[in-house]
């Protein structure tokens, strides 16, 4: 089979660019952000890339005081999960809102966080 | 399926130990043994759960490790890793085992040893159970995953930090009263409201420690099970799984996986909710155990937290949760804490809990959670 429409390293790629991109079902119409073989939907192997707005609104979220080894210096921090515009949810780590204005229904925007070459998902205010 | 019953447990001191993960399964296994007044020659397989036994003691092929040191080395064994539900999980598969009539006596057991490195280390090891592309890349910890659950639950059911509060109250309550509890001792709702916030709204006293020990049960086919002195009989024994990333689920205040897991256990054993007498269940966190009884149908979705806070969970309420005083009180050595739940419930049914005795428990049933709630176990237990 050919290589998936979207790999882990694709996304990334573009997530790095500051483009955040789904999958979409072109059997169902499914949308998912993670890339999967096939469709939890209707078990079609027909994804193409799609790119969304990168605009959602917090879920929940949490301030991180006790941290990992690796992330000891960032503490405090927060992390929430966005619904996207589009209606697909993802975790994303919140960047340049100050924690006491963080809320259930806060507007916010995708923005990556680039460490050396790693990229991770971020949403700073919308 | 042929009957399947647990005709012994051991369970080694919850807390700080000197000693590697195997010697302490292998303390409870040979406990376990001499309670099923069994001779280890008998034992046809060992069902071994352990989980960061890679980055706490460098150590892999834990299952013949902890075979060899039982000193029993030649049986097949195999470790089972499905995060914290793991000897629970490795529980189901020695059920089909002793059910299909491959084997008739089989041992099931887990370890872990966490204490002998610092906080932020185990905190980062725990973690390696969340999305390593996805979600440890933000920072995200376990209290973390159940802060966004618990924030959900807030937001959806008005929870309240006074009621997940009452969670830790009550089992530290029971805790109190089991010697084998890594914390012996009573809390109040105040200390748990002024600890110092993890990760918002959890705070430290709605979680639980980190824990060194060991757990074991014997299970054994209905002939066996038949000449032993008192066997408690699996009644179900149920897996379920979800997404494994916590942006994938819907609804972050519900638990599909356990109320997948539930539905599946109640069936194969025909009973509903409303026959449960006594449950251990997964409380890593105070909301852990909230969301836990409603999707075990214990509660309505929504009224876990009040169930908490008005005692209907307590020893002597109407459906006692957590008699051992839970993961919270009793300590959380995740690769034993499955085997361990499964030990209380069968102490509970044989009546032998002493100041922790639930009531003409019949009954029991025990639940436990893996990861970002992608794995749940359920199992039923019952007397006759």
């Amino acid at each position: 089979m050919a290589e998936p429409a979207l790999t882990l390293r694709h996304f990334f790629e573009r997530a790095r660019a500051g483009q955040l991109t789904a999958v979409r079902c072109r059997k169902c119409g499914e949308l998912a952000i993670p890339p999967r073989e096939l469709c939890p939907a209707c078990y079609e192997r027909a994804w193409e890339p799609v790119p969304l707005g990168g605009e959602g609104t917090i879920a929940s979220y949490t301030v991180i005081r006790v941290a990992p080894r690796a992330f000891m210096a960032d503490a405090p921090y927060a992390v929430a999960a966005v619904k996207l515009r589009e209606g697909v949810s993802i975790l994303g780590r919140i960047v340049d809102i100050p924690l006491e204005r963080l809320a259930v229904g806060l507007p916010v925007r995708f923005r990556p966080i680039i460490r050396d070459s790693q990229t991770a998902i971020g949403f700073g205010p919308a | 399926m042929r009957r399947v019953a647990v005709i012994g447990v051991g369970v080694t001191k919850f807390g700080k130990h000197d000693r590697t993960s195997s010697e302490l399964f292998a303390e409870a296994a040979a406990d376990a043994l001499a309670d099923a007044e069994i001779s280890a020659d008998r034992v046809q397989a060992l069902y071994y759960g352990n989980v960061v036994g890679s980055e706490t003691e460098h150590q892999l092929h834990t299952g013949p490790q902890a075979a060899s040191i039982l000193g029993i080395p030649a049986i097949p064994t195999t470790r089972f890793e499905s995060a914290c539900a793991s000897s629970h999980a490795a529980f189901r598969h020695a059920v089909m085992e002793v059910g299909a009539g491959v084997s008739d006596v089989v041992l099931v057991g887990g370890a872990e040893r966490v204490l002998n490195v610092l906080t932020p280390d185990s905190t980062e090891y725990f973690a390696y159970a969340s999305d390593a592309v996805w979600e440890q890349t933000l920072g995200l910890t376990f209290p973390g995953v159940f802060a966004l659950i618990a924030r959900a639950h807030m937001q959806k059911y008005g929870t309240t930090e006074e009621q997940m509060a009452a969670v830790a109250v009550k089992n530290h309550k029971h805790g109190a009263l089991n010697p084998k509890a890594q914390f012996q001792k009573e809390i109040t709702l105040e200390q748990v409201l002024k600890s110092a916030y993890v990760a918002d709204p959890l705070k430290l006293y709605d979680c639980c420690p980190f824990t060194d020990g060991g757990a074991a049960v014997v299970l054994a086919s209905e002939d066996v099970a038949r000449k032993s002195r008192r066997p408690v009989w699996v009644l179900a024994s149920a897996a379920a799984s979800d997404w494994m990333l916590l942006g994938d689920k819907r609804d972050l205040s519900r638990v599909p996986a356990t109320e997948r897991a539930a539905a599946l256990a109640y069936k194969q054993a025909g009973l509903a909710p409303t026959d449960v007498d006594v449950v251990e269940l997964h409380d890593c966190f105070t909301i852990a155990e909230i969301v836990a009884t409603e999707g075990l149908g214990l509660f309505e979705p929504g009224a876990g937290g009040r169930a908490a806070e008005k005692g209907m969970t307590s020893l002597g309420g109407r459906v006692p949760v957590n008699p051992s005083g839970g993961l919270k009180a009793k300590g959380h050595p995740i690769g034993a804490t499955g085997a361990a739940q499964i030990a209380e419930i069968v102490t509970q049914l044989r009546g032998d809990a002493g100041p922790r005795q639930v009531n003409r428990a019949r009954t029991g049933l025990t639940h436990t959670l893996g990861g970002n709630t992608a794995t749940v176990l359920v199992s039923l237990f019952g007397r006759g």
